[in-house]
């Protein structure tokens, strides 16, 4: 099992210094970077038994030897958990898990154990296939066809360490290929998860790993048209009740329902059905407690991987709130200053997670006088000042958070300008960053024609030398907007 | 950043219903302002897509922990953030079009724009260290009527500040520079006017480009010189940055359309003094005081 509070180390057998494991993860990283951009963004998880550990030091038998097992198991006999036990080992080999579907009638004799009397034997079985999906040829997947009737019919059985194993090894297999996809969901994949979430809810492992498996459907590039249809009835309650995490079992199932969550959420625009189901407020709840934690110093190994989901989820359900329903959709969770102590808290560990927030916080305050409001009241904006001079997209989301707060009323650009965002504006109006520049000129307009006292407080912290500089900026409009400024206003009222 | 064909605007404008007592929103006011307004900031929902990339980071990072390859910092002493992401701070950007210097801080931006741009002669492009020596520049470069008085009286000011004497030739203001306040026989900011004509000819050879640093000219002249055209003719019909309300003062005053980064002059004993000008010479067009910010109101003292 991957709980998060054991550390994995699972480059063979030897043991790896922490340079050569760093240098692992910068290039298995620097792949998943290349894989997103390319939109091929897919993982498989590979499940071990806890016993089992110790054997992953050992050298796996080689492809010969699953041949000889195939061929032990093919001719009968009472012994056949004796072989499948080196099978599944045999098959963590790529190249022994290609030999093995060439076999002839390989995969009718592992269906015919799976599906057989022999209670061990379907484990044993279980495992070789689940062995098997984690193979990165596509062809494996589709080799593995005949077993997924079977597979999601035992998704309703009992046993919860095989129906982990199905589910694992479904949620490998269909990503791999379109015929795999389309086959399963025919077969009900859909609902059969949805009745495997509600049957196993008290057994966190197996949530997760139907999570898992969700999460994989999701990925489909045509998810929107083919699954998340299915998807809308039913589990997406499901997925909100899994959200809290439990103190014991950890983190792990939240995760996986958190990206589901995030996969319906960022996949599809319609999002009625879940923010009916109160998806705002629960996600908004928990993104304030664990955002506590995180701001506290108080974090779970790991948190940050529930945050991210949940502040995605909250941000692009917020997206498709009306501004007259959101006081109600929110349900009474304060949003603003937990948000804003979590971008503050993020900005150094995590930026883009800090970034991430402040698009959240963004959407909060766009149509939202009252939490502008707050933003005032509760003397959060000098914190949001502080994170201007940071680049990367940060310092712009930040900007357009408080260019929403001067956006509503005259009387908040007042209140903006005695906590000082005009003399943080004569800063950013000369940042290299042509977007900083822009917006800068644009929350500077909404500030100066708010009241001539903010005009002339510009005036005296020397705004006006900025502005002319600005008007020998290379961009057109950037310009244009500068003179505006002068001639219209701040000089006007001379 | 935000690339327009994944991010989905949802711009929900005045169509929102307020609350009956608030104040009136900016939107209203922004309604009623004049024509040719080109300020367009509404609040904006921002919805992303799966793909946009902003997510990019925390994707890596999930599917790193699904592949085993998550560590929590506490463990091992690796950090769970990949090294490549960092925090950066934004550059400053010095906003002449043309000059493409950018700066770490803020204050290397300032000491960059108050030495470079500021008092700069619109007539030949030089920039020169503070107001006062800009004045004395153009008086004794670019006013024809200087150069009919200073055949019969003394003209020449003396460079220092609070000297006050004056000279009939800019020689012997040279000397009594040399002699009586020490300067050195090459003093930079000290050019005679004679040297120009060399000058003049190979610059118009150049042709307008807006993005053309100054060469060694700079260098041998000792006085930084921001490269633009030439005559103050072809100034005019070079594309204005402004649009220009009034007409007649863009017959007066000519238009500076770009400048070029010059290396950073030594400025030896002078340090560039900023002082806030309150008489604007026709003849200057840039820097505090500079003719648009103050066209038809300050500066028309002459």
């Amino acid at each position: 099992m991957w709980r998060l509070n054991k550390v994995r180390h699972k480059a063979g057998g030897h043991a790896n210094s922490l340079e050569e494991l760093r240098t692992k993860r910068r290039e298995k990283e620097r792949a998943l970077r290349q894989a997103r951009r390319d939109r091929q963004l897919v993982s498989k998880r590979l499940l071990r038994n806890e016993d089992e550990e110790q054997d992953t030091m050992e050298v796996t038998p080689g492809e010969q030897d699953v041949v000889t097992l195939f061929q032990k198991l093919h001719h009968g006999g009472t012994e056949k958990e004796a072989f499948l036990r080196p099978l599944s080992k045999a098959l963590r080999n790529p190249s022994a898990q290609l030999t093995f579907i060439k076999l002839e009638n390989s995969m009718h004799l592992l269906v015919g154990l799976l599906t057989g009397s022999d209670a061990r034997c379907r484990l044993q079985a279980v495992r070789c296939l689940h062995e098997l999906s984690h193979s990165t040829h596509t062809s494996v997947a589709s080799a593995c066809l005949p077993a997924t009737p079977y597979l999601l019919t035992y998704l309703s059985g009992q046993s919860t360490k095989f129906t982990e194993l199905c589910l694992y090894t479904l949620g490998n297999i269909c990503p791999d290929s379109e015929t795999v996809k389309e086959r399963l969901l025919a077969q009900g994949i859909i609902p059969a998860l949805a009745g495997c979430m509600q049957n196993h809810r008290h057994n966190l492992a197996v949530v997760e790993a139907a999570g898992f498996a969700l999460f994989q459907l999701l990925q489909s590039k045509d998810a929107v048209q083919k699954v998340i249809p299915s998807v809308r009835s039913g589990l997406p309650s499901q997925l909100l009740s899994v959200l809290t995490p439990d103190p014991d079992f950890g983190l792990a199932p939240a995760i996986e329902c958190a990206w589901c969550l995030h996969s319906l959420t960022s996949s599809s625009e319609d999002h009625r059905e879940l923010l009916a189901q109160g998806a705002l407020r629960q996600c908004g709840s928990l993104l304030v407690s664990l955002g506590g934690a995180v701001a506290d110093g108080n974090t779970d190994q790991g948190v940050e991987l529930l945050v991210c989901p949940l502040l995605r989820c909250v941000g692009n359900l917020l997206s498709s709130c009306p501004a007259e329903t959101l006081h109600s959709q929110l349900g009474g969770v304060d949003l603003v200053a937990p948000l804003c102590e979590l971008v503050v808290a993020l900005i150094h560990t995590l930026p883009t997670l800090a970034r991430e927030t402040a698009w959240v916080l963004n959407n909060l305050t766009a149509h939202s006088t009252e939490s502008c409001s707050a933003l005032l009241t509760l003397n959060l904006v000098p914190r949001l000042l502080e994170l201007l001079p940071f680049s990367q997209g940060i310092n712009t989301m930040v900007l357009r958070v408080l260019a929403n707060v001067a956006h509503k009323k005259k009387e908040f650009c007042i209140q903006l300008a005695e906590l000082g965002l005009l003399s943080a504006l004569t800063a950013t109006l000369k940042m290299a960053d042509q977007d900083i520049v822009t917006l800068s000129l644009e929350v500077l307009f909404m500030m100066i024609v708010s009241s001539p006292q903010v005009s002339e407080q510009f005036v005296s912290q020397g705004g006006l030398s900025v502005l002319e500089a600005i008007q020998y900026n290379s961009d057109g409009e950037v310009r244009r907007r500068a003179t505006y400024l002068l001639e219209q206003h701040i000089l006007r009222e001379k | 950043m935000l690339q327009p064909d994944l991010l989905q605007l949802m711009a929900m404008g005045g169509s929102q219903t307020r609350n009956g007592d608030e104040e009136e929103g900016f939107r209203e006011a922004a309604e009623q302002q004049e024509e040719g307004n080109p300020f367009t900031f509404n609040p904006q929902l921002l919805r992303l897509h799966r793909d946009h990339e902003l997510f990019e980071d925390g994707d890596v990072f999930r599917h790193m922990y699904l592949q085993d390859l998550f560590m929590s910092e506490a463990e091992d002493d690796i950090s769970p953030l990949p090294p490549d992401l960092f925090l950066s701070v934004s550059e400053f950007g010095c906003h002449i079009s043309g000059c493409r210097a950018v700066f770490s801080t803020l204050d290397e931006y300032e000491h960059h724009y108050n030495s470079l741009h500021r008092h700069v002669c619109c007539s030949c492009r030089r920039s020169l260290p503070s107001a006062r020596l800009l004045d004395i520049h153009i008086q004794e470069w670019h006013d024809s009527l200087f150069t009919i008085l200073a055949q019969k009286q003394d003209m020449y000011l003396c460079l220092v500040e609070g000297c006050g004497q004056k000279f009939r030739t800019s020689q012997q203001r040279k000397d009594h520079l040399i002699r009586l306040h020490k300067y050195p026989p090459d003093f930079r900011f000290d050019k005679n006017r004679k040297e120009k004509g060399t000058r003049e000819a190979s610059r118009e050879q150049r042709t307008n480009t807006t993005m053309e640093a100054a060469d060694d000219v700079c260098r041998s002249e000792g006085v930084c010189e921001v490269m633009c055209s030439v005559e103050s003719n072809q100034l005019e019909q070079e594309e204005s940055m402004e649009t220009h309300a009034s007409s007649e003062e863009a017959a007066q005053f000519e238009d500076f359309s770009a400048s070029a980064q010059t290396p950073e002059t030594n400025t030896e004993q002078l340090k560039p003094k900023y002082s806030y000008r309150f008489v604007v010479p026709k003849t200057v067009c840039f820097g505090h005081g500079s003719v648009r910010g103050f066209r038809g109101q300050r500066g028309r003292r002459k």
